[in-house]
């Protein structure tokens, strides 16, 4: 029996509904309105008191960390195979995971927020110590040279993902994996922050929506400028 | 072929020469010293562009993310496996480790190097200091850089950091007060990226771990200080860290095995 609860097909959320569909997993769907701060209730956070989606309710379990969902899906439901074909490509797919959560997704929420204003309804008081401080830093505004300094990261992950998936199309080996659903959600992003995609990416990016379980789960992704992981704090 | 370009075994260069060690495979270590920012030098940008410890190149295969690089030491070589069977624990292990490398090691970095590095700098020219920054290719590093060499770091950020690893310390002793190892029964990944950054913590943080305030952590010391793989690891530096781990050991009074 399998839970999640998610913010619709958008960020780390698309990750895990678009796993579950490449799964075939039935599972109970509970959708929590970011937009509206709902992850922010003391509901949501007595189930993951970072306020954080997606959650995964598995065996009994509490499971957050998208990346980390992905792979539990992956070695919990070996079908079909989405870890990576082969050591190389395996490998690949852990530093994906890693560079989505550190570089990627943080300053996509920095970038999104300064470009389309925030939630409205944010409770940061009811947050941990250090989740709640990032809140409060927004609703505070990022300085300029935050938000040029996350566009300029995200420029460079764009480029990456082009290098990467020149060779064979995908970001992680021969085949379609866990990589690509990581980092798919947040690079389909890019385009309406203006941020410039290289041809390879947008080809990557094309390639991706076109899997059907992709355009099931998440064909149309709404953008929601809510926050994201914590900026690494240093170097 | 297997190469391993790292500084002393800690931290993020420790992470594959530990998980080596433990899992008895060969390998050849090249020693970079971070104290003569040998870690962007030419001859080392060419093998990490990005000037960051360690890399591990296997066969050709360049690998410079640590944590990633021991799921693949894990995965590729024989030896006894250092990941749980159970997906559930393995998702525990994971989650361990990127708390350690995303909130906790950070933050003692921040700390160790304010401490140990900053005062180095303190009677360097300017013009210098700013050539030595420009070598640097990840605008991270060079940002936390710049705050070690002109003394920048906000005493707002020192605290959060202080406060960040004392919060670690109860997030630990929880989580071995549940099972031996971090991630179960066995040991695996998740402890040897922790003993990486933690393995002194006896020493360096005699109050707050200790065997009055923190039984299971000490115990975890212990058992893992205890381990034959992870004593040749520590072995594998040319100084203060190897001499650190077995003095640390002999506060716990863990012997060394022959
Ligand atoms: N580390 C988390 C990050 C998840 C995350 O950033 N989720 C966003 C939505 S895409 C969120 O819940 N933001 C609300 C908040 O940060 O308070 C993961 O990997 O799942
Ligand atoms: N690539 C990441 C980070 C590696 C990293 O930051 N290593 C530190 C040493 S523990 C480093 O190279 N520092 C270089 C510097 O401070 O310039 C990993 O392998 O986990």
């Amino acid at each position: 029996m399998i839970e999640l609860y998610h913010g619709g097909p958008t960020g780390h959320s698309a990750s895990a509904l678009i796993a579950l569909a490449e799964k075939g997993l039935d599972f109970t769907s509970h959708p929590i309105d970011l937009a509206g701060g709902e992850n922010h209730s003391e509901a949501f956070l007595e189930l993951n008191p970072e306020g954080q989606v997606p959650v995964l309710l598995a065996d009994g379990r509490t499971l957050t960390g998208t990346f980390h969902i992905l792979l539990y899906l992956d070695e919990a439901f070996p079908e079909p195979s989405l870890g990576g074909e082969g050591t190389q490509a395996r490998y690949a797919v852990h530093k994906w995971g890693k560079y989505v959560e550190t570089h990627i997704a943080p300053n996509l929420a920095i970038a999104r927020w300064a470009q389309l204003g925030g939630v409205a309804d944010a409770r940061p008081e009811r947050l941990p110590p250090a989740r709640a401080a990032l809140w409060r830093q927004a609703l505070a505004g990022f300085s300029q040279e935050q938000v040029a300094a996350a566009r300029q990261a995200l420029e460079k992950a764009a480029a990456r993902v082009a290098q990467d998936a020149a060779a064979t199309g995908w970001l992680a080996g021969a085949a379609y994996s866990m990589a690509d659903i990581a980092a798919y959600p947040h690079l389909a992003q890019f385009h309406a922050l203006g941020i410039a995609l290289p041809a390879g990416a947008q080809d990557w990016l094309a390639r991706v929506a076109e899997r059907p379980a992709v355009r099931e789960a998440a064909g149309d992704m709404p953008i929601v400028a809510t926050m994201g992981p914590e900026p690494g704090r240093w170097g | 072929m297997l190469e391993v370009y790292t500084w002393e075994p800690n931290a993020n260069s420790g992470k594959p020469l530990l998980c080596l060690c433990e899992k008895q495979v060969p390998f050849t270590h090249h020693y970079i010293d971070m104290g003569k920012l040998e870690q962007f030098s030419p001859a080392f940008l060419a093998i990490n562009p990005d000037g960051t410890i360690p890399a591990v190149v296997h066969d050709g295969f360049v690998m410079t993310e640590s944590t990633p690089a021991m799921e693949y030491i894990d995965d590729a070589f024989d030896g006894p496996a250092l990941r749980p069977a159970d997906p559930w624990w393995r998702w525990r292990m994971r989650q361990v480790m990127r708390y350690m490398d995303n909130v906790v090691a950070p933050s003692l970095a921040m700390l160790a190097s304010n401490r140990l590095a900053a005062p180095r700098y303190a009677d360097v020219d300017e013009a210098e200091k700013r050539r030595e920054l420009e070598k640097i290719p990840l605008p991270e590093r060079r940002a936390a850089w710049e705050k070690l060499m002109f003394g920048k770091t906000p005493q707002a950020d020192l605290d959060e950091s202080a406060r960040r690893i004392a919060e670690s310390f109860d997030l630990f002793e929880d989580l071995l007060s549940e099972a031996p190892y971090l991630a179960g029964e066995e040991f695996s990944l998740a402890d040897i990226n922790v003993m990486a950054t933690f393995y002194h913590l006896p020493q360096s943080y005699p109050d707050d771990v200790n065997d009055a305030r923190r039984p299971h952590m000490m115990a975890w010391l212990r058992r893992c200080h205890a381990r034959p793989g992870l004593q040749r690891g520590f072995g594998t530096g040319r100084g203060f860290i190897t001499q650190r781990a077995a003095d640390v050991r002999r506060l716990l009074g863990v012997e060394d095995a022959a």
